[in-house]
This record gives C-alpha cells, structure tokens and sequence, in this order.
C-alpha cells in the first residue's frame, strides 16, 4: 500500500492510467487495482492491498489457543469452518491427539457444506460482475438452505467457530441427516440446470470463452490455489495429494478442465458442488456413534513445543498454516497462507494484455477474497 | 522421481552440509539450512528433485535473530520441506526466492514490512498491506508496542 503510483510509472502520450477501486459497489472487500491503459488492452496492472488489514496473525500471537478459534473465523466468513479446520488440525498434531471418529465424520461433512456455499456465493458474485444478475439472485436462492443446514448444526449462519481440538463443539442434532439429503438432492437438481444454462446461453459463452486464459504451465508457475488452478488441468488438492480427516478413504474425484479460462473455472466450481454433494451423502449413512469430541479441557490447552505446518483444501484453495508453540499457553507464532492470497498475487499478470470490458469478468472468476489476503 | 522426505534431507546433506534436520512425519521434513545458501538450494530443489511450489514464507522474531521460514513443496507430492533460515536482527538480509518460484514476490513483501527481513534481489520489496509510514515498525515482532501510539 504505497499510494503514489502515478509517479512510479512514466505513462506514455497514448496510455492512460485507471483506478478501479479501492471502494466498489461490486467488490466484496476494498482493494484498489490500477489500470495502465492503451485504448481498450490493458498494458500493465498494479494491486494495491491492506485497507482492511487486521493483523490477525499478532492478535492471535496475544490469544489462548481456544480464544484462537473464533478469531480464525474472521480471515473469511465464507470459509471459517475451514480456517477452524487448518487451526485445529495443527494445534491437534502440535499435542499429538486425534479428533474422535465421530467428529471426523462430523467435520467432513461441515467443511463440504461450506465448500458448497462458498461456491455458491463466488458463482453469484462473479454472475453479477459480467451483468448475469438472475444467476446471482439464483444462487443466493439455493445457498440460503446449506447456511440453515450450517446454522441448525453450529448455531451461526456465517462464523460458526465449530471445531474444537479432538472434536467439534456440539453433536449433529436430530433430523439432521434426512433435512441434509433432502435439501442436498434439491440443490443438486438446480445446479445441474444451472450448469445447462450457462454451457448453452449464447451470449453468456461469448463473454466467458477463451476470456483470461491461464495456461497450465502458467498457473504452476504463478501458484494460483483452487478451483483456479484445476480450471487450468492442474488435478491439485490438498484432500487428494495431503489428504486429513476422513479424506483417504473417500471416493471422489478431482475436477479439472481443460483450457483454464473464465468458463473454465466456474464449470469446475460448479462440478465441485455436486462432487461435494456426493461426499457427504457417502458419509452422512456412515457416521458411527462414540463421543463427539476428545475429553480435554480445552481452556487449558498447552501443546509441548514444537512447530507444525497444516494444511487443508479450503474452498478456494490450499490454506496452510504454520504454528510455532513455546509450551505456553499461547501460541508464539501463526502464519497464514491463504488460498485468496496466492490468486489475488496471479491477477495482474493474468490481466495484462486482456481488454478493459474482460476484466470484471477475469477478476471475480478468481473468486479472491480481501478479508483474508488483507488478514 | 519420486522423492521421500528422508531421502530429500539426505540429498541435501550430502551437497550442502546440513546439519539439523529432522523428520517430523512421512509428510513433513524439516532443515535448518546457512541463509547465504538458499537460492542455490531452492534451485536445486526445483530443478532436480520435484519441489515445483513454493507454498508459504514465514518469518518470526527469536530475539537476536529473525527466521525466514520457507515452506516447500510440490503438485504432484504432498511433502512439505520446511527449510528455516536464521538472519542477524542487525543485518536482516536473504537472498530473494523470485528467480526460482515467482510467487516468493508478496510472501517477502509481506515479511519484510511486518519482520523486517530484507530479501535482496526482490524486484519490488515495497510494502504491501501496511501504509508507507509505518514502514520500520515492524508489527510482528516481539517488541513492538503499538502504532502510533505505544498502549
């Protein structure tokens, strides 16, 4: 965040420079790209990050590891059960526990459901970016039933602060299991159609196909996470390459498609809801009785020292997180490596060369999110 | 080739002298390695073995010193090398990873303005999400005591 870029770059007499941002109506979080223009190509792009930094990484320096929970929530609140999970799991292998078998079922099924939200409502931001606005109006329509599913079991719509070490906070409540495949078959039903709207609608291929491609060799080079990085026929996934919870023994596929451009990524998005709607009724028949979490007392957690790096597939990408205890406790150190982060740094490269109109279209096909590359 | 995280610490001991490192799990290996000779193991461990991504860099405050922390790792492998560099707090400089793995770029911007380490050889090692003046500060380490005003 330096703010002086118009005396960084000596703008030739045909180029114009344009700020896009930091504050947009479009945009979920602010985050200020400009635009070196020549007529309609953009020639170069800069980002400029952090108007919404909150230091999350200190403030959980100064925090007891269960006080460390629902801060985690806040880097994204469509992805807190995952940044619950990649805390968990590390502060769980930091004392060497396990999540009782339950809670790993419990778990799965919580982080496919945010999965299926999340791209939920990254389809629809992107809908409204290219002016599809009943497409986002129709997502929004079919996520609020998984957030009502999110909240009968967690009692929160948006941050849920759900895992605990070696378990979950509280066991599936009743009617759970017929209520999920209920609405899961229904949502199933929808996406497909969705998925037949957009790979048929005319005008919606034009403005998609062959847009911002990313080729496979670039998106390895330029690290980008997710479905942004299958979009480009990278098969990566931290469930099938580092796989955790019940992951290893669960069938399912690792959706990629072929030519990594806008199309491309939201096709992969939207066949991951349905593969992560296959998951969980694979585990939702399966879940075995026995206790919902370990029998800790989780305000007096002090891990021995050590260090530990977690990872998870979040539902934009691999999340990471390094932990570093001193056998306090409190936590010495937390480093974040976020998903949104890695593809946020692949924009401007991506957009160079693109025309102006593309790149609402290129930008929110990458599904990135301030709040967490700004944590 | 397919590389266990045993056979990569031994790889590296042999050429580059390590001489800490441990095995933490199949999927986690750890090194301490001489800051002055990162670049050339991180492209040794690009070229030659299959360590094609770089997932995060950390730094943290040790007092005295400040590591640079590199997370190390590959599409097609789920090991994560973790190679630990210790720089002086005085002279806090290392070489930049961008020559091997691009996106090293915003991990350094961001270690530099929170921790201080400088990464030399980074095209662009301006600040990314903290204002220009509060450059020097440091938020993460240890000592700090608040901006602007110490409460």
């Amino acid at each position: 965040m330096n703010g002086e870029i118009e005396t960084q770059i000596n703008l030739k007499p045909s180029e114009m420079l344009l700020h896009l941002g930091p504050q947009h109506p479009l945009q979920p979080g602010p985050f200020l790209l400009d635009l070196v223009l020549e007529g309609e190509t953009v020639k170069d792009a800069t980002l400029e990050m952090g108007f919404i930094h909150k230091g999350i990484e200190k403030i959980l320096e100064n925090r007891t590891y269960l006080q460390c929970i629902p801060i985690t929530d806040r880097m994204c609140y469509l992805a807190s059960i995952s940044n619950n999970e990649v805390f968990c799991s590390g502060v769980e292998s930091l004392m060497g526990i396990e999540p009782t078998e339950r809670a790993k079922y419990i778990r799965t099924i919580m982080l496919e459901l945010t999965r299926i939200q999340s791209h939920l409502l990254g389809i629809g931001e992107y809908a409204t970016d290219i002016g599809f606005l009943s497409m986002f109006l129709w997502m929004i329509r079919e996520r609020e039933p998984i957030i009502s599913l999110l909240e009968m079991v967690t009692g929160a719509r948006l941050n849920h602060s759900f895992v605990r070490f070696g378990g979950v906070a509280y066991d599936l409540p009743a009617g759970f299991k017929e209520k999920t495949l209920r609405t899961l078959n229904e949502i199933r039903k929808k996406v497909e159609k969705h998925d037949e709207i957009m790979s048929r609608d005319s005008v919606y291929l034009k403005r998609t196909k062959g847009v911002g491609v990313l080729s496979r060799k670039a998106a390895m080079e330029l690290g980008v996470a997710g479905p942004a990085m299958r979009g480009s026929g990278v098969d990566y996934d931290i469930r099938k390459v580092d796989p955790y919870l019940l992951y290893p023994d669960l069938d399912f596929k690792v959706i990629t498609a072929p030519n990594g451009d806008v199309f491309d990524r939201v096709k992969v998005r939207l066949s991951e809801i349905l593969e992560s709607i296959y998951i969980i009724e694979q585990c939702i028949d399966m879940i075995p009785g026995g206790p919902f979490k370990q029998g800790y007392n989780p305000y007096l957690i002090k891990p021995k020292p050590g260090e530990v790096y977690s990872r998870v597939e979040d539902p934009r990408g691999e999340m990471g997180m390094y932990i570093v205890s001193d056998g306090t406790f409190k936590p010495y150190r937390v480093k974040v490596r976020g998903p949104a982060f890695a593809t946020m740094q692949a924009l401007p490269p991506l957009l160079k060369g693109a025309y102006m109109a593309d790149n609402a279209a290129i930008a929110s096909s990458m599904d990135s999110c301030t709040s967490e590359v700004d944590r | 080739m397919n590389t266990t995280g045993e056979l990569t610490l031994n790889m590296l001991k042999e050429k580059f002298q390590v001489t800490e490192m441990r095995v933490e799990s199949p999927n986690r290996v750890w090194a301490r390695i001489a800051p002055d000779k990162i670049l050339a193991i991180a492209k040794f461990l690009s070229n030659e073995l299959e360590f094609d991504h770089l997932s995060s860099i950390a730094g943290a405050d040790y007092g005295e010193a400040l590591e640079a922390v590199y997370q190390i790792t590959a599409y097609s492998h789920g090991i994560v090398l973790t190679l630990k560099a210790k720089v002086p707090k005085s002279n806090p400089v290392i070489d930049s990873l961008t020559p091997v793995y691009w996106n090293a770029a915003w991990y350094e911007r961001e270690a530099y303005e929170l921790l201080g380490i400088s990464f030399r050889g980074n095209p662009n090692l301006a600040p990314l999400v903290l204002p220009a003046e509060m450059m020097g500060e440091y938020p993460l380490r240890k000592d700090y005591k608040g901006y602007p005003n110490p409460t």
